[in-house]
């Protein structure tokens, strides 16, 4: 048995709606936010979740940490039910809401983490050691006597890391660990995350709208859409499957020739010069090169990297969602 | 244990606020010399079935203590209308306690900090004017445990409150509903005691009247020392109720509950 296990799991909301006029009650909808998800995790992996808005994956993320209780479904996370044995199930998972803060607003942030070590009963040494070693990872050192409310969303965030780690949970939730953040505070808060699993074998598993995040931490990755599973495997096979336009910008070093493109291929004029957007799979790459070479007088080409956004877009198009 | 951490965190962020004690002081001091001087107007010279040097006492105990009586922690209903109290969802802990604790810390603090400085400065008015000393030293004993369960009561009360607004979502209107309650039928508007005999019977058994109109009668010796028994057993019954309906109240909500958006 792996050591999270979800199969056909529901969840349903009730929507009530403005009252129509003429009609004596508000009219309410239900939106089945899950519509039987199943899937399983091993102890150790790093999952990614994605989807977009009003997918389920926050409502998932949710059930699994007993916060909601799911209405159809069977969910067992190292063999507890979340919802049924919420203070044990609890004691080993770690929470990182994104868009929400566990840290006392207006007193200093060590003050809140003494709190969460009598929450969650650490031993003292272990904690010293524990807040050491997260201390270090997270440089959080320069501001533990700071009140949160002081501090910049990055730092907060890495606080908010560090007070879910505390008492070493076998599994982290994260919740759009990394919004609002900056390049730098990202790439050291994915550091971070790769260390803490590999360190310490934590599982991981983690919803994003940022697809470098997937693309960093993540072997492993699943789409849900409209509350069901749609993919569930490597990134790069799902990066495969969709079929996504890509980019080239040519700079011309004297008069604009006539370019006869194929079909398939749109031009558009960029700021010096026009961009080319193609489809790799209808039209190889090379060959795509080798008509723009026909035409000559080209002073400068450049081959936009992949941008997983646009395929994840274009995935989402496809799929319908 | 993470109930006292948490009751000790919360008395901690009080002490934060302190240009709002000071305002709160002046406040509260302004109001208790307005109502001292109404009641000397009206009593004017006439003698009353109670005497003015009570009534002066009487609002002052309510006025020292008016933080303890109404709901104040906005940060808590503002994490249940943010959805931050996932995280307080994510603890090992009983929730209905957890909040307990914090309700309680932030009364105690609240009020004890006002307190202090408020009845030293009562005392010092002229008699008739400020405090008087209890009635006994036995009737200040047995003043004290009635403070104590009336304590315990109004936090309970405080949290069925926090309950419902997870239910509304909206703290305002049951916080309206319950403090004009509150400001009526605890004393805080009108002492009870100048309240008709036959209404006194009554409004003294609800629980708004066990949180300082209880305690005050015994310092005041209105109520004699006779009485503290069965007073005691008034209020531990509500203390009881009120714990017992706040817990009831947030298992179903546990039930029931969403949390909305990302």
């Amino acid at each position: 048995m792996s050591y999270i296990e979800v199969n056909s799991l529901k969840k349903d909301f009730v929507v009530k709606k403005k009252r129509e006029k003429g009609k004596l009650l508000r009219e309410k909808e239900t939106v089945n936010a899950l519509k039987g998800v199943s899937f399983s995790v091993e102890k150790g992996e790093l999952v990614g979740y994605i989807g977009p808005n009003g997918a389920g994956k926050s409502t998932t993320v949710k059930i699994l940490s007993g916060i909601l209780t799911p209405d159809g479904g069977e969910v067992k996370v190292g063999g507890i039910v979340p919802w049924k044995e919420r203070k044990k199930h609890v004691k080993n998972i770690g929470v990182v809401f994104g868009q929400r803060s566990q840290l006392w607003w207006d007193v200093p942030i060590i003050d809140s983490y003494n709190l969460l070590k009598d929450i969650y009963r650490i031993p003292q040494k272990d904690y010293e050691e524990r807040l050491k070693e997260l201390t270090e990872a997270l440089q959080l050192e320069p501001i533990m006597r700071t009140p949160l409310r002081l501090t910049s969303l990055g730092q907060r965030m890495r606080a908010e890391l560090c007070g879910s780690l505390l008492h070493r949970p076998e599994l982290l939730f994260l919740d759009e660990p990394t919004i609002g953040l900056d390049a730098v505070s990202k790439l050291s808060l994915r550091e971070f995350l790769k260390w803490e699993n590999r360190e310490h074998g934590t599982t991981i598993m983690l919803t994003t709208h940022d697809m470098e995040d997937i693309e960093a931490l993540c072997s492993r990755v699943m789409v849900l859409g409209h509350g069901k599973k749609l993919f569930d495997g490597k990134l790069s096979d799902l990066l495969e499957r969709y079929d996504t336009v890509r980019n080239v910008h040519v700079k011309f070093s004297s008069e604009y020739p006539n370019l006869k493109l194929p079909e398939g291929v749109e031009w558009q004029k960029g700021e010096d010069g026009i961009v080319l957007s193609y489809k790799p799979s209808k039209l190889p790459t090379a060959k795509l090169l080798s008509i723009l070479q026909d035409a000559g007088n080209i002073s400068e080409l450049m081959l936009q990297p992949e941008n997983t956004d646009h395929m994840i877009a274009a995935m989402y198009k496809e799929l319908d969602l | 244990m993470s109930y006292l951490t948490v009751f000790k965190m919360r008395l901690r962020m009080e002490l934060q606020y302190r240009g709002a004690m000071i305002g709160g002081i002046f406040c509260q001091m302004f109001f208790g010399i307005v109502l001292v001087a109404l009641y000397r107007a009206l009593y004017a010279g006439k003698t009353q079935s109670v005497p003015i040097e009570n009534i002066a006492t009487y609002v002052w105990l309510q006025q020292a203590f008016f933080r303890m009586m109404f709901a104040t922690d906005t940060e808590l209903t503002d994490k249940i209308k943010s959805g931050d109290i996932s995280y307080d969802l994510c603890r090992p802990v009983n929730m209905y306690a957890f909040y307990y604790a914090r309700i309680a810390a932030q009364k105690l603090m609240g009020s004890v900090m006002r307190a202090v400085p408020m009845l030293t400065m009562a005392f010092l008015l002229p008699k008739g004017w400020g405090i008087s000393l209890p009635v006994s030293p036995l009737g200040f004993a047995l003043c004290v445990p009635a403070f104590v369960l009336g304590f315990l009561c109004v936090c309970a009360l405080e949290n069925i409150s926090v309950a419902f607004t997870m239910k509304s979502l909206d703290p305002r209107g049951i916080a309206a509903l319950l403090n004009l309650l509150m400001m009526i039928m605890s004393g805080n508007l009108l002492p009870l005691t100048l309240f008709p005999e036959s209404w006194q019977k009554v409004i003294t058994l609800f629980p708004y009247a066990q949180l300082l109109d209880a305690p005050i009668r015994l310092y005041t010796g209105e109520y004699v020392p006779a009485d503290a028994l069965r007073i005691y057993a008034v209020q531990a019954f509500w203390v009881v109720t009120l714990i017992w309906l706040g817990v009831v109240m947030w298992n179903a909500n546990r039930k029931r509950m969403i949390v909305q958006g990302g």
